[in-house]
């Protein structure tokens, strides 16, 4: 396993955002977390990359205990994290933007500096622009391809179709299975849950701070809970489903 | 409507014609460079002339208000710009470290007699600490948070000295030494005093000149170093906190520790301007310490351009210089100098010279300003998180 979190618990003041989280990532995998609005995806990532505290619980990473590690020498481990809302460094050029990228390593970045471009032409072709100016699909590019520098393990993903067009989002999902099948893990946060279904192989469903389903996610394409609740087609998650009476057996997560 | 249309015009000419002067900067090779650096120390040297003094300044001696507050004002600028304009740290009582740089000429100087030059090296060490004590325990707050912090540091640092009997409460200290003078300067036998006028080694009360020569001289090295921080690593990571303090973090850069840099490194400048100007005053109390220091230096780096640092000192000898200059206006001086204030808001709001990095910045909106940007933290960030513990 090469990044485990067990049971870990997150407080903003006094408000438990995280309640006993556990989240399994195996080497060569892309893992999504899905789940509404406040159900503490970010929150979670956010705790992975060293942003946010621990009040218990632990985080593995590669056989290394690194719940008390720094985020910056979390990236060090291996890492690598597209954050919420992209994180472009506005007043530096898309150049610029994946030099800090690789802030942490020293020597010749030139051969992954063409992977990325490789991977997201438009980036090779904006090189010199301020990643300000960008639009967002190709600023959700450029922090992809940024976290990309640091020569990641494991990319963690914070909702990157936020806010794009579908088609860019279809893009940058292609791009993330193409990533992955040239061997870097993924976790990836989504709030479009029938994308990130698509794409990923296991899936956890989150709600309110708690994992309420864990699956692989062609299972959860068809569970009839995930489609009511995340996929149309149904109302919210908060009224009980009287459908099958399937309800306890599908939701392991909601006896803890 | 009409109105504001032809505001956004001026602002557009104006901000067109520092682009094309920018690019020209850009573009000069670099000896030609050195020559304008090497010109402009010159013309620095030159600067306490009566000639340019009579249009300068007519109602004070313009040779000291060279030294004070334009020159003190221009390198205090430049160490806050450290802070503000690079790592986006909002600090509003960096003259409490020109205070304890004062504070350690001062007391040094009188009580252990030790020489300028050792107490200048020590004031400087005992500045970074006050930086690294005072960022230590503050510097996990972000925004509106940290400034109110460092505001109340600066305001502590004052009120102590006034309360500590042992440093001269509300007396402050008196019969600071000089620096050591050189009285006679003889260079194969050339009187060298005699032929350029001044006596630009000797120490003494009456000519502002010779403290004037130590100001450039600090200042010329406190910019090389500066520049240079600016263009390494070091810099990128600050610019890096400025922009997205949580995307630095997780682009690897050990954010807590820079901002801690960048505030020992500023102290460290404010607190070298503190040792000299202490060295000439011969006496100083808690009231040259003032919050409105803060505010006024504050104002001149806002003004120039944060971030850029000849925009910096621009800003720093526009505020340090037009009170002075209108002097002969008595109470109105004020009013002028805040119309001017109020122009430049208008017509350059972004500063002066501002920095190309920094307008493209202020463009994107958010946390482009860094901390001035007013972030309020939300939920999401660490500053409510610290502040509810």
């Amino acid at each position: 396993m090469l990044l485990e979190i067990k049971d870990i618990h997150v407080h903003y003041g006094k408000i438990a955002a995280l309640k006993g989280i556990s989240v399994e990532v195996n080497e060569g995998e892309i893992v999504t977390l899905i789940g509404a609005n406040g159900a503490g995806k970010t929150t979670t990532l956010k705790t992975i990359s060293g942003l946010r505290g621990l009040s218990s619980g632990t985080i593995t990473f590669d056989g290394q205990d690194i719940s008390k590690l720094p985020g910056h020498k979390r990236v060090m481990a291996g890492l690598g994290q597209a954050p919420e809302g992209r994180g472009v460094f506005p007043g530096m050029t898309v150049y610029d933007n994946l030099l800090m990228g690789a802030y942490t390593r020293s020597g010749d970045f030139s051969a992954d500096l063409a992977e990325v471009f490789e991977l997201f032409p438009r980036l090779a072709e904006r090189r010199t622009q301020m990643g300000g100016t960008m639009s967002g699909g190709e600023q959700q590019m450029l922090a992809i391809g940024r976290a990309l520098m640091a020569k990641p393990k494991v990319l963690l993903l914070d909702e990157p179709s936020m806010g794009l067009a579908p088609l860019m989002v279809q893009q940058i999902f292609s791009i993330i299975e193409e990533i992955n099948r040239r061997g870097t893990t993924v976790l990836l946060v989504e709030q479009n849950a029938q994308q990130a279904l698509k794409l990923a192989h296991r899936a956890y469903v989150l709600e309110t701070g708690k994992v309420v389903k864990s699956a692989p996610a062609a299972d959860l394409l068809d569970d009839p809970d995930v489609q009511a609740a995340y996929l149309g087609g149904g109302l919210g998650h908060d009224v009980p489903p009287e459908r099958d009476g399937a309800e306890s057996r599908d939701v392991p997560g909601e006896q803890v | 409507m009409n109105q504001k249309n032809s505001l956004a015009g001026i602002r557009h000419r104006l901000g067109q014609y520092g682009d094309n002067m920018h690019d020209r900067w850009l573009n000069t090779p670099g000896w030609q460079r050195w020559i304008l650096y090497v010109a402009l120390i010159i013309g620095a040297l030159l600067l306490p002339s009566e000639s340019i003094g009579g249009f300068m300044s007519p109602y004070t001696d313009w040779a000291s208000i060279l030294f004070f507050p334009i020159g003190t004002y221009v390198v205090l600028a430049i160490g806050l710009n450290v802070v503000v304009g690079q790592a986006g740290l909002l600090d509003l009582g960096f003259v409490a470290f020109y205070a304890v740089g004062g504070y350690a000429m001062a007391l040094i100087g009188t009580k252990l007699g030790w020489n300028f030059w050792l107490i200048l090296v020590v004031g400087i060490g005992i500045c970074a600490l006050s930086g690294i004590t005072l960022g230590g325990p503050t510097l996990r707050l972000r925004g509106d948070y940290l400034a109110i912090v460092t505001l109340g540091f600066g305001e502590i640092i004052r009120i102590t000295a006034r309360n500590t009997d042992a440093i001269g409460g509300p007396n402050g200290i008196r019969g600071i030494p000089h620096p050591p003078s050189i009285d006679e300067l003889n260079i194969f036998g050339v009187d060298v005093y005699e032929l350029l006028g001044v006596k630009i080694f000797k120490y003494g009360v009456l000519d502002p000149r010779p403290y004037y020569y130590l100001l450039v001289a600090l200042a010329v090295i406190v910019i090389i170093l500066v520049k240079r921080w600016e263009k390494s690593r070091v810099g990128r990571a600050w610019a890096a906190i400025r922009e997205d303090e949580d995307a630095a973090e997780v682009m690897g850069v050990p954010t807590f520790r820079f901002k801690m840099l960048a505030f020992a490194i500023g102290a460290s400048i404010g607190g070298a301007m503190g040792v000299l100007w202490a060295s000439k005053v011969i006496s100083l109390n808690p009231n040259d310490f003032q919050f409105l220091l803060s505010a006024t230096i504050l104002a001149a780096v806002v003004m120039g351009g944060a971030g850029n640092l000849p925009g910096v000192m621009l800003g720093a000898f526009v505020v340090a210089w037009l009170p002075e200059r209108f002097r002969g206006l008595q109470e109105y001086r004020m009013l002028i100098f805040g119309a001017v204030l109020v122009a430049l808001m208008i017509f350059r709001p972004e500063g002066l010279l501002p920095s190309r990095q920094r307008k493209a910045e202020l463009k994107e909106g958010t946390g482009g300003m860094g901390t001035l940007g007013a972030e309020v933290p939300g939920p999401e960030s660490r500053g409510e998180e610290v502040a509810s513990k």
